[in-house]
């Protein structure tokens, strides 16, 4: 870190600006001369496409990666690059998407470690100060109502629930006296009940001055929490300003550079005929008493709370999770669903939330990814794979699903999240699936893509396919689906026609009844 | 080796004196009961859930519940081995191993393993001794530890440097460098044993921290060189919980991308770890030398695994980030009472591996379902 110039500092003047920044890897032009500026107290929401630039920039405040050109202005000192003990020192906390806890450590250490590395100035060779240690991770858990016992304390992170590690990683902040928080997609895997506490937890840092600056996708969020947003588009900031003064639409636009049509995508009617027929189906301690159909060309939504038993069902119709009563009928057929090959050869598809971890072999081929499920068909000389043949496969569900590759030899790694999504969704129409179960299909998915996944959906449903959406994303089930069923603590316990429902009712129906302690 | 087995005859042909044995059963009697005791007035299921929270925040506790079982079945087997010179032996034997296990523990805390420690032990001890023999023979002793720490330290630093620069798997670069230096030693330092060693050396090995007779006779002795176990054993322990380095190394071994986004110093951690271990290897080395009263070059090799089976035992992760300094010193134990302890119950001595393959088995199997959980 270089300091060259020091200002006089004034009370509302910003707490940091990045100044005409760029940054390249290899051919790619990621930055393209941004400027963005930052205020204490303020919440920011930067928005973006995948790929647009917005990761490269969070490394650069975050002082893990050293800009080509342009500066950062910390509270009027200017930097050249930043170093990520320099950038905590500045007080710029950056919680990733996953969180950059130390799973072994404890929740005292995670909270409160980097304080004294901070005041060590990232020196290894001093000793611990315990009593510090203990005293600052009670004040900052205190803050975001965590308990501060120590025995909680003491608890090693990785045994915790999801969204308290959130707010452990938050609480970080705290203890840092953190004067910036970055949060990138906080709020992917928390039900809306946990990203109200966020919200909350967020209002809080803002009345004690600390800026806080949301990565996110979620614009009915953005809206939700006010603030400023930040919107870029292919490495460039192409707006910034108070997010009042914007509508859905417009941020859309920006984002993409065309018009999104936020208006129900669902325009055709299910058949009559039931497909699926699921009857007194529970698995214990998951679900119980389960009974649904779904017609041929039906969309059903299912949502509910993270620990609704919502997971376990889908997993339990893929043959992952084997239910241990009732029964479940394919085309008036019985079907015995003990692992995913009985799913498979009863034409139920299965695309997972994590479709990195569970879905995709990422440093694979794209055309090795979508022939996966079916390669015993694409056998030729020998029995070896016949490349030819795959091929016309894999290029005809490019074509298909509209996924933006040059070619279909690239890994899938090379793609965005939207078009990953799309090669996972591509290998199962490779069986021709009955059914298809989507869970959380748009997770971490930007704006244009969603778009182009929910045309699939409905040009799915109009070749007869029935379709179960899995998510927690309301209004995507709204815009989506024929029906939506709501499921409470492991049971059914309402549904909707979506056409004539709204995201209150169905928040409602996720919540109503006598609410469970918070996990 | 052959000495345990004539005093193993020897003992099984005196008779068993009681006490030993009535003190040790008591001893485990209390242990039972101390790891029960707080589950008696709770219902049954209640009882197991804690006992495996218990095993789950503390998996050492599991060697320590095989070598329980290990000395009981010994002991019923041949009572001799409820003993004071039973207990010396191990701990005698224990040093060497020991020292070697605790400087794998730390590396394996910081998510990397080593393989070279043994020919760090043997090139710093014969060069060493060597060069104290030939050139200078009335160096102080604490010299010559001093010079065999800081030339283990050095080619530690070494694995350090290669791992972070190459940014290799530490198991590459630490197979590499154990051929590099074993050769290094073999080519260039010298392959005779060297019989004769300096005076001070040898005097050292011998100087006892006590000494005495036991009822029949046999002399039971502690070394003054066990010294040096207790004193890394603290000393790691120190540094693992109470210094910024030690939570550094165990964040290292938790995830390295997220330490490192936190601004923790990889290039230390993996400078010292390795460093670390090198000079613990340096001192075993040099134990070593005293203890068996000769210099030979081909000794200590092929111990690596048996170290790493050890550290292992103590309940830590072999993809880093979990054990305990009692962990690793228990499983030292276990390693070491295994491998002498079965002369006295009469199995040959090739099946030692088939029982210390057995154990890792079970233990890997119980840890490996604790996590899963």
């Amino acid at each position: 870190m270089t300091a060259s110039t020091t200002r006089q500092v004034s009370v509302d003047s910003p707490f940091l600006e990045v100044v005409n920044v760029h940054k390249r890897f290899g051919g790619v032009h990621a930055l393209r001369g941004v400027n963005v500026s930052i205020t204490r107290g303020q919440i920011y929401h930067l928005l973006g496409e995948n790929g647009c630039g917005k990761s490269t920039l969070i490394k650069i405040i975050s002082g893990a990666q050293p800009p080509d050109e342009g500066s950062i202005r910390l509270e009027g000192k200017t930097h050249l690059s930043l170093t990520p003990i320099a950038s905590l020192a500045a007080g710029i906390e950056t919680v990733y998407q996953d969180l950059s806890l130390i799973p072994n450590l404890t929740v005292a250490e995670n909270v409160a470690l980097s304080e004294q590395l901070v005041l060590g100035n990232g020196r290894l060779g001093r000793t611990l100060d315990r009593t510090l240690l203990r005293s600052t991770a009670q004040r900052a858990l205190k803050s975001v109502n965590l308990p501060h016992t120590d025995a909680f304390l003491n608890t090693v992170v990785g045994e915790l629930p999801l969204a308290v590690r959130q707010l452990v990683a938050i609480s970080r902040a705290i203890a840092t006296r953190a004067k910036l928080v970055i949060m990138d997609e906080p709020t992917t895997s928390l039900t809306r009940r946990e990203v109200d506490n966020l919200v909350r937890v967020v209002g809080e840092l803002q009345r004690d001055q600390v800026a806080v600056l949301f990565v996110t996708h979620k614009l009915d969020e953005c809206f939700r929490i006010g603030g400023e947003v930040i919107v870029f588009r292919d490495g460039q900031c192409v707006a910034q300003g108070p997010i009042q003064n914007y509508t859905k639409a417009a941020l859309g636009h920006l984002m993409t550079g065309r018009s999104i049509d936020a208006s129900r995508y669902r325009r055709g009617a299910p058949g009559t005929a039931a497909l699926l027929e699921v009857k007194g189906l529970t698995r214990t301690n998951h679900f119980t008493d389960v009974n649904l159909r779904v017609s041929s060309g039906e969309v059903l939504g299912i949502t509910g709370l993270m620990d609704s038993g919502r997971n376990e069902l889908a997993l339990a119709l893929a043959g992952v999770l084997p239910a241990t009563s009732g029964s479940v009928q394919i085309d008036g057929v019985a079907a015995l669903l003990k692992r995913p090959a009985d799913a498979i050869a009863h034409g139920i598809g299965y695309v997972p939330e994590d479709r990195l971890g569970e879905g995709l072999f990422l440093d694979k081929p794209i055309l090795a990814n979508m022939v996966a499920l079916v390669l015993d068909q694409m056998r030729g000389a020998f029995g070896l794979l016949d490349r030819d043949k795959s091929r016309v496969v894999a290029e005809g569900l490019v074509t298909q699903l509209q996924i933006a590759t040059p070619n279909v030899d690239l890994p899938v790694q090379s793609l965005s999240g939207g078009n990953q999504q799309r090669v996972l969704i591509a290998r199962w129409l490779t069986i021709a699936p009955k059914l298809l179960i989507l869970h959380g299909p748009t997770v971490g998915v930007d704006v244009g893509s969603k778009d182009t996944i929910y045309k699939v959906i409905q040009g799915l449903a109009e070749k007869g396919m029935a379709l179960i959406v899995i998510s927690d994303d309301l209004p995507e089930l709204l815009q989506n689906c024929d029906r939506i069923l709501v499921m409470r603590n492991g049971r059914l316990t309402a549904g909707f026609q979506a056409d004539a429902s709204s995201e209150e009712a169905l928040y409602d129906a996720m919540l109503a009844g006598p609410e469970k302690a918070a996990a | 080796m052959s000495t345990h087995i004539g005093q193993t005859a020897a003992q099984v042909a005196a008779p068993a004196t009681q006490t030993p044995i009535q003190a040790a059963g008591q001893g485990a009697a209390r242990a039972t009961a101390l790891a029960t005791n707080h589950v008696v007035d709770a219902p049954h299921s209640n009882a197991l859930t804690r006992l495996r929270e218990r095993l789950d925040r503390h998996p050492e506790l599991f060697t320590l519940f095989l070598l329980i079982c290990l000395s009981i079945t010994v002991g019923v087997i041949n009572p001799n081995f409820f003993q004071a010179s039973s207990l010396f032996d191990i701990a005698r034997s224990s040093v060497v191993i020991g020292l070697f296990a605790l400087g794998v523990f730390v590396i394996l805390a910081a998510g990397g393993i080593d393989v070279s420690f043994t020919a760090i032990a043997a090139l710093s001890m014969y060069s060493i001794t060597q060069f104290v023999a030939t050139q200078f023979p009335t160096a102080p002793l604490f010299l010559i530890f001093l010079a065999s720490t800081l030339g283990g330290m050095l080619l530690g630093l070494l694995n350090g440097f290669l791992v972070h620069q190459l940014k290799a798997p530490s198991l590459i670069v630490t197979i590499g460098t154990q051929y590099l230096f074993r050769g290094f030693l073999l080519t260039f330092i010298g392959t005779v044993w060297i019989l004769n060693l300096p005076e001070q050396m040898d005097s050292f090995g011998k100087l006892a921290l006590f000494d005495t007779k036991s009822a029949r006779g046999s002399r039971v002795w502690l070394p003054i060189f066990f010294l040096a176990l207790p004193a890394a054993a603290v000393l790691t322990w120190w540094i693992l919980n109470r210094t910024l380095m030690g939570r550094a190394i165990f964040a290292t071994g938790g995830s390295s991308a997220v330490a490192e986004r936190l601004g923790y110093n990889l290039r230390a951690v993996h400078f010292f770890t390795f460093a670390y271990a090198g000079a613990l290897a340096g001192v075993a080395g040099l134990i070593h030398v005293c203890a068996n009263r000769l210099a030979n070059p081909f000794d200590l090799a092929g111990m690596e695994i048996d170290v790493i089976a050890a550290v292992v035992l103590g309940g830590a992760r072999i993809t880093g980030g979990t054990g305990t300094v009692t962990g690793t010193l228990l499983g030292v134990v276990l390693v070491v009472v295994i491998n002498s302890v079965l002369i006295m119950m009469g199995v040959p001595s090739t099946w030692q591996r088939v029982v210390v393959g057995a154990f890792i088995l079970v233990a890997g199997a119980f840890f490996v379902v604790r996590r899963r959980r």
